[in-house]
């Protein structure tokens, strides 16, 4: 462990009764941002909940910003946390929610008030902040949780899964935000099952699977592994057809298909795809794009390769 | 760790009232308090029509058993059957238990737990967020009543020091079965099923059983406080009349006291010391 590591996990395992969340890890994660890369269940919420202490390790320790994070709420001053569930108070706006929890951080009203306007302006929810959150949609939903995370300035922001069923423009500011935030050197944590979210914002990746760590650092043989396995993209979309249409011109897309009022596409070159899919949604010509989620069985069988190997 | 220069930590006391403020909108508008103050507004429905049926009645007193009785008698025994004895260790059960729980089963409980807070200041908070929207519900309704019923047969000013009464061991009632019940939920699994079991298991059949085992129960002290004469209508009423051991009204509102401090303190700690999983 390093001193200057601003999360540093000693031999850290949690267990759920017979389950393994995470197993004998130990790591230290430095200043700036970090991406924490895993299909589902690999154990990436459960290391995000024992950095932001609302687990405790079955064994071993984990500090945060020097500390031990468990039944230290003082630390939460300097910690920002976005959840990956859809979990909210429905019936209050979201300027009432991001205000109530900004309180907590023993803000007065006027200026709670003042810190959750700032933070909805910096997820631009501005327009949308006298709104019940039970009105938002998923995109709006995630982006409040955002808020709540950063409006108290924390040195520490962690993000589980913040990408998921964005739309693309919300997807390319929110990308923008996390970099932002950390050219303005505080540090973010963020997870994600998908590379390319990951490699928007960071170069410095853990890999995760199976509760372990499987590898850390600057990892572009993961990048070439990960790019020779299509990837499967779900576009919800106001008029999905002309968006099909469009696609079929794209040399990348391998196949495509619909569900529902969803177009769902394979690509082999997913950096390339999300590129011109934010200048379509940027550009409006074909309808709304409202949200884009992609399934991670496309890093199930590259982790699955790499555990062999 | 200390609070950033410009923030003040905030103390138990100020967490408290804080997620006291947070709680209160959502716990008054939840489901749980539409279908409870169905349960609540049912007596004030049962008194208007006892009300109409005594304006019906030459004599204007309604009869139970062929016994004329007047409204104080009425709300006497409204207060002691349907209030103490089941509403207040109903919204115990229901609100007590859930404190916690809810914020489990909707998963919001990260919010509040990475916040620089005691974690036992949220379990207080929705506690007295608890008390508040519980009093909101219940006293309207009592106050109701005894407006449709105190003028049977007498006055409204009779009957007004014991509706004041009522109305302070309904706030006891309360206080002490969400404080009990609170723990239940912060502590067990499947808290409803066992707060059930305990308000309608447990404290009815024990206060039938002579000897200490009474005092064991919540309603034990709560009974005690009670103005009205125990209705003699039936068989258990009468056992319990006849094996009636009532505490003093000081140690009554002493025990209760005790029970809902060491109630609320061991639910305070459990929250602090607990881990909760949450489901993906």
């Amino acid at each position: 462990m390093t001193t200057s590591a601003i999360v540093a996990a000693d031999h850290l395992s949690k267990w759920y009764g017979q389950v393994i969340g995470l197993n004998d890890v130990t790591l230290s994660v430095p200043s700036g941002i970090t991406g924490l890369l895993g299909p589902n269940g690999a154990g990436k919420s459960t290391f995000m909940k024992l950095v932001t202490g609302q687990l405790m390790p079955s064994q071993g320790e984990i500090t945060v910003l020097g500390e031990p994070i468990w039944q230290n709420p003082g630390l939460y001053f300097r910690l920002g946390f976005c959840p990956e569930q859809d979990a909210f108070y429905e019936r209050m706006t979201g300027l009432e929610w991001v205000t109530a929890l900004v309180r907590l951080n023993g803000v007065d009203e006027a200026r709670a008030t003042e810190m959750a306007h700032r933070a909805l302006a910096t997820v631009d929810l501005t327009d949308a902040a006298g709104k019940k959150i039970g009105a938002y949609s998923k995109g709006m939903r995630q982006r409040v949780k955002m808020a709540q995370a950063l409006a108290h300035e924390p040195d520490l922001l962690i993000l589980d899964e913040p990408l998921g069923g964005m739309d693309p423009i919300a997807r390319r500011r929110t990308i923008r935000l996390i970099k932002d935030w950390g050219r303005a050197g505080k540090s973010v944590i963020v997870s994600s099952h998908i590379l390319h979210e990951i490699e928007s914002m960071t170069a410095n990746i853990l890999l995760i699977n199976q509760g372990r760590i499987l590898a850390e650092g600057n990892v572009h043989q993961i990048r070439d592994l990960i790019d020779d396995h299509p990837h499967t993209v779900h576009i919800k979309a106001e008029r999905p057809r002309e968006l099909a249409r469009r696609f079929l011109a794209y040399d990348d897309v391998l196949s495509l298909k619909f569900e529902d009022e969803a177009v769902v596409v394979q690509t082999g070159r997913p950096d390339v795809f999300y590129t011109r899919l934010t200048e379509l949604a940027a550009a409006g010509e074909l309808g709304t794009i409202h949200e884009v989620t992609s399934p991670d069985d496309n890093l199930q069988a590259v982790f699955q390769y790499l555990v062999k190997s | 760790m200390t609070a950033p220069a410009n923030v003040t930590k905030p103390t138990l006391l100020a967490s408290t009232m804080r997620i006291f403020d947070l709680s209160l909108g959502q716990m008054l508008w939840s489901r749980r308090s539409m279908l409870l103050a169905f349960l609540v507004g049912a007596p004030v429905l049962l008194a208007a029509a006892l009300r109409i049926a005594s304006s019906a009645d030459r004599l204007g007193l309604p009869r139970i058993h062929g016994a004329r009785v007047g409204g104080a008698a009425l709300f006497g025994m409204m207060m002691w059957l349907l209030y103490i004895r089941f509403i207040v260790p109903v919204l115990g059960v229901f609100y007590g238990t859930s404190l916690i729980a809810d914020e489990v089963d909707d998963k919001t409980l990260t919010y509040l737990f990475t916040r620089p807070i005691p974690r036992a200041a949220v379990l207080f908070g929705k506690y007295f967020a608890y008390l508040a929207c519980t009093v909101l519900l219940v006293l309207p309704s009592v106050v109701l009543i005894y407006l449709l019923l105190g003028p049977i047969g007498g006055t409204l000013g009779e009957a007004f020091p014991t509706l004041v009464s009522d109305l302070g061991v309904l706030a006891l009632g309360l206080t002490a079965y969400g404080a009990v019940f609170a723990f239940v939920g912060a502590r067990l699994k499947r808290p409803v099923v066992i707060g059930l079991v305990f308000a309608f298991g447990w404290e009815p059949a024990v206060l039938l059983i002579p000897g200490y085992l009474k005092r064991l129960t919540v309603a034990y002290y709560v009974q005690a406080l009670v103005p009205h004469a125990m209705p003699q209508n039936s068989v258990v009423s009468q056992l319990m009349q006849a094996l009636a051991d009532a505490p003093s009204l000081p140690a009554s509102v002493v025990a209760l006291a005790v029970i809902s401090v060491v109630a609320l303190w061991l639910a305070g700690r459990t929250v602090e010391r607990r881990e909760y999983v949450l489901e993906q």
